[in-house]
């Protein structure tokens, strides 16, 4: 695993709230290239109350040309999103995985939501990470395997000079549609909990 | 409510989604964290069409895989 990018940033909206939105993020005017969600399963541990969540998005859109070179003719990406919510603690996790490049490299992004010191506001702290399958064989066998010689490295160096921009735009991007969806919950009357 | 992968599934979700985000907001957030049968009969209906169109689309294993080789995320209560 290598970390690439972590940011933090304040929702003006209570941590109740603010989870609500997660799941109803999409479809909103920031995230036209979602083109569907699916839950694929949802339970609650018995015995930790934690609500486990695992969904399924299609994204689409060209990826970015450097990193096109490696993983040509991908045009739509599918996203498994799996979330915790421990509601006695309030605190949430997720974890989204693009999962074409499964079996090469994944770009892998964690959030945490907890409430923030004013309680009114919510804290979240995204990091996005590189996990390369090959990393976690032996390493006898990656330098035999077949991506010898294009590793984790050097698609990290790739995608390190297009990909921050892409990462803050499409971070900015996500904020606003979380934003659009919280004004929305606010106006139905969601005030939290 | 957002689309399905797989527009025959769109009406199950949707009826499963609403039924979710009404516990979700509802109970779940106000503290009844015990697991719930609420939703349970519409999820099955509308994962057993899910399931059949992710399999038709050749996906299905792929998500499976991907779904048990990941590593697990907990929320843990250290604050």
């Amino acid at each position: 695993m290598v970390k690439f990018f972590e940011t933090n940033f304040s929702y003006d909206y209570q941590w109740p709230a603010v989870t609500l939105a997660y799941f109803l993020r999409y479809p909103n005017p920031y995230s036209t290239h979602v083109v569907s969600s699916d839950t694929l399963s949802s339970f609650v541990n018995p015995e930790t109350g934690n609500l486990h969540i695992t969904r399924l998005h299609l994204k689409r859109g060209k990826l970015p040309a450097s990193v096109a070179r490696f993983i040509p003719k991908i045009k739509e990406s599918y996203i498994l999103e799996r979330s915790v919510i421990d509601a006695r603690n309030q605190r949430m996790c997720t974890e989204s995985r693009n999962l074409d490049w499964e079996g090469v490299l994944s770009v892998v992004e964690n959030q945490e939501y907890v409430p923030a010191a004013d309680p009114a506001r919510t804290d979240v702290k995204t990091i996005v990470k590189f996990e390369s399958r090959l990393g976690h064989r032996k390493r006898e066998e990656e330098k035999r395997g077949f991506f010898q010689g294009w590793g984790t490295s050097g698609v990290r160096a790739s995608l390190e000079v297009v990909g921050r921009s892409r990462m803050r735009d499409g971070l900015m991007k996500s904020r606003e549609g979380m934003k659009l969806v919280l004004e929305q919950l606010r106006e139905r009357g969601f005030v939290g909990v | 409510m957002s689309a399905s992968l797989a527009p025959e599934c769109s009406e199950a979700k949707e009826r499963y989604d609403t039924c979710f985000i009404n516990w979700y907001s509802e109970k779940y957030l106000r503290g009844q964290t015990k697991p719930s049968k609420e939703c349970e009969e519409l999820f099955e209906i509308y994962k057993t069409c899910l399931n059949k169109a992710l399999k038709e689309k050749g996906i299905y294993d792929m998500i499976e895989e991907a779904r048990k080789t990941g590593p697990e995320i907990r929320a843990t209560s250290k604050r």
